[in-house]
């Protein structure tokens, strides 16, 4: 067969061209596989869960609990049909492996960049990739942001709701974005059939066109190179070909990977609709973003009040926490390839203790993030009597800038440390390498 | 030499291509931007859209009771959720709850517990007082706090004093929670006029002013 199929379609350039790409063999380099698996896990849940939702912000009869005549039970179709879809057989499990494996592709993708990061691989030639998976972050975390108001129970509807509340904070044009974005002012009658376009064509179109270009990229530029391919065969590409070592592999990662999840979701049940109950004035007592997001409603959470009018257009403190903060950290995100100036290629992974200062400020950075997450619980600290209403913020701010500064410092410190003991431990080498003679 | 050729062309193939391929492409654009302003929706400002009017009735908003008219008795020192209700065009009652950020705290402190800068004026025997339920922060619907220190927002963390005309004493909220006034008509609880400072969403004075001309315009 592969022969009639090389007649007409010439497979084996493919072979040559694509199949026999060498991967390099380090266990962090299969956190990419990971995401790319979550994305295909996420399509075919989200392909079987749309067969069954019903994109609909109308009210509708509750078939569960009609209420009577008089006083029907009306609730949103979408809530509606997220109800029905939890009393199909394995409903619920699909809504959960769906969920479950959101925030473990983002988490795959979080750690995938820290290898990258930490490893120096962003540098030239591989800027361009470093910008695209940026780009990926940036719409796996608005593609689950959107997925997350589709049950449209109380919780989706808190959350739109300071969605819209933020978009329209934006000075000058904020209400209008708004509006055009969520049709029409809060709740539109057509806003979830406005965001489930988003969920399920807009953003996941873009997710996998740049997928499909960070992979080309990355089979196009080869991978970094892991410090023993060095030793190895130095300037050459070390790993195994996709075909047919690589391929089992990833087989097995894959159906590992994808038990780990429908175990998880067997035994942690997320987001209970029925619990949260269909849109209502009550507001939800411990709203939180997803994880992953945790650090802007922490900022949010922990900058003053203020607002300054600049020609009609009004900067709140929410429109800085928001939008302004989280652009700013992005930016500094998509810096980083730019703040490489060699001009050479590079070929081998980095070991991140001999660059210090990249990797002190990477964990500097991620300390601020964990700080502002950790702000996000501020009710709780509160409540608990950890922190009081009145110290709360300064405690939080000292924090924000202590914390980083302590980890940058320390990372440093320990480094120092360990090239230390490296260099005693070469100078005893090269001391009793004579005496082994 | 034939008579085709041209010595000196006044234009070239390619830059034809590339004005040609230009004009495309903006006149593209602008289309394309047109078709985005219809994914706006024009707003119609329908009756239970409007905000809490003179003459308004204030009803339960909990959903085991909606549309009940709120009594004095029902109120205490812990927060009831509230929904206007007006006429609709027809003479029908109407529960604006078509918008949200319609939604209304209610409170009934002892006597002498409410001061400024709650206006007095406005409340029922300094006792009853109500207030726009919506954070001015991110709309959130505020609650009471678990502390018991007033009512603090679930989603940010701002904090009110219901009991000194809901002045935020603590967290992000840009501005106090915007007061009601109502008055006792026999049993009912009677909106008396617009909320006395500019509720969320508005940022401000003008859009609200022109807002309360627009709901007058078309009440006229």
């Amino acid at each position: 067969m592969n022969q009639w199929l090389d007649e007409r379609l010439h497979i084996s350039r493919l072979n040559d061209k694509f199949l026999r790409k060498a991967f390099p063999v380090h266990h962090s380099f299969f956190l990419g596989e990971i995401t790319l698996f979550s994305l295909i896990i996420l399509i075919l849940t989200g392909i079987l869960l749309a067969l069954s939702y019903e994109p609909s912000n109308s009210l509708i009869v509750n078939s569960f609990d009609p209420g009577t005549t008089d006083k029907p039970n009306l609730i949103p179709a979408a809530y509606h049909s997220a109800l029905k879809i939890n009393a199909m057989p394995f409903g619920d499990m699909l809504r959960r492996i769906h969920h479950w494996t959101a925030n473990i592709m983002v988490a795959a993708a979080v750690i995938h960049m820290m290898r990258i990061y930490f490893t120096g691989a962003f540098k030239k030639p591989r800027e361009i990739n470093w910008w695209i998976g940026m780009l990926l972050l940036i719409f796996a975390a608005l593609t689950a942001v959107t997925g997350y108001v589709l049950p449209y129970d109380n919780y989706a509807y808190n959350t739109l709701k300071v969605i819209y509340g933020i978009a329209s904070s934006i000075p000058w044009v904020g209400e209008w974005v708004a509006q055009a974005a969520f049709a029409g002012k809060f709740p539109g009658d057509g806003v979830i059939p406005r965001v489930y376009g988003y969920h399920i064509m807009l953003l996941p179109m873009i997710l996998v066109a740049l997928t499909a270009a960070h992979m080309l990229i990355m089979i196009k530029q080869k991978h970094t190179q892991p410090q023993y391919a060095k030793r190895i065969a130095y300037k050459k590409i070390v790993g195994v070909p996709l075909m047919t070592q690589q391929t089992p592999i990833m087989l097995l990662l894959a159906v590992a990977f994808a038990a780990i999840i429908v175990l998880f979701s067997a035994f942690i049940p997320v987001h209970p609709v029925e619990f949260f109950g269909p849109p209502s004035t009550t507001p939800i007592n411990n709203i939180k973003p997803d994880w992953y997001l945790l650090w802007v409603f922490g900022a949010l959470a922990i900058i003053p009040s203020f607002e300054v009018n600049i020609f009609g257009g009004l900067i709140g403190s929410e429109f800085v926490g928001a939008i302004v903060l989280p652009t700013i950290i992005l930016l500094a995100m998509f810096a980083v390839p730019m703040l490489d100036r060699s001009r050479d290629n590079m070929y081998y992974a980095e070991n991140p203790t001999n660059h210090p200062v990249r990797l002190a400020a990477g964990v500097a950075f991620m300390a601020l993030l964990v700080v502002w997450s950790v702000a996000g619980y501020k009710p709780e600290l509160i409540s608990s009597g950890i922190l009081t209403t009145g110290n709360a913020n300064t405690v939080l701010w000292i924090a924000t800038f202590l914390v980083p500064a302590l980890c940058y410092f320390g990372t440093l410190g320990i480094v120092r440390g360990i090239r230390a003991l490296r260099e005693s431990d070469a100078r005893d080498r090269a001391a009793f390498s004579h005496a082994d003679d | 030499m034939t008579r085709y050729k041209r010595q000196d062309p006044e234009i070239t193939r390619r830059k034809f291509i590339n004005v040609a391929m230009g004009t495309t492409a903006a006149v593209g654009g602008v289309s394309l931007l047109s078709t985005l302003g219809a994914a706006n929706p024009i707003f119609r400002l329908t009756r239970d859209k409007m905000p809490p009017l003179k003459g308004d009735i204030l009803v339960h908003a909990e959903a085991s009771k909606e549309g009940q008219p709120i009594r004095i008795s029902d109120l205490s020192d812990q927060l009831v959720r509230a929904w206007p209700m007006g006429k609709g065009e027809n003479g029908e009652n109407v529960i604006r709850k078509g918008d949200p950020n319609n939604i209304l705290a209610l409170y009934r402190f002892p006597q002498g517990q409410i001061v400024a800068p709650t206006n007095l004026e406005a409340t029922i025997g300094g006792e009853t007082v109500a207030y726009s339920d919506v954070c001015t922060h991110a709309g959130c619907s505020v609650a009471d706090s678990d502390q018991g220190d007033g009512m603090k927002c679930p989603c940010h963390s701002g904090q009110y004093d219901p009991k000194r005309g809901c002045v935020v004493i603590g967290g992000p909220p840009p501005r106090p929670l915007a007061q009601l006034p109502i008055k006792l008509e026999g049993d009912n609880l009677v909106v008396t006029g617009f909320f006395l400072a500019m509720p969320y969403p508005y940022t401000s004075e003008a859009e609200w002013e022109s807002f309360k001309k627009e709901v007058e315009d078309q009440l006229a």
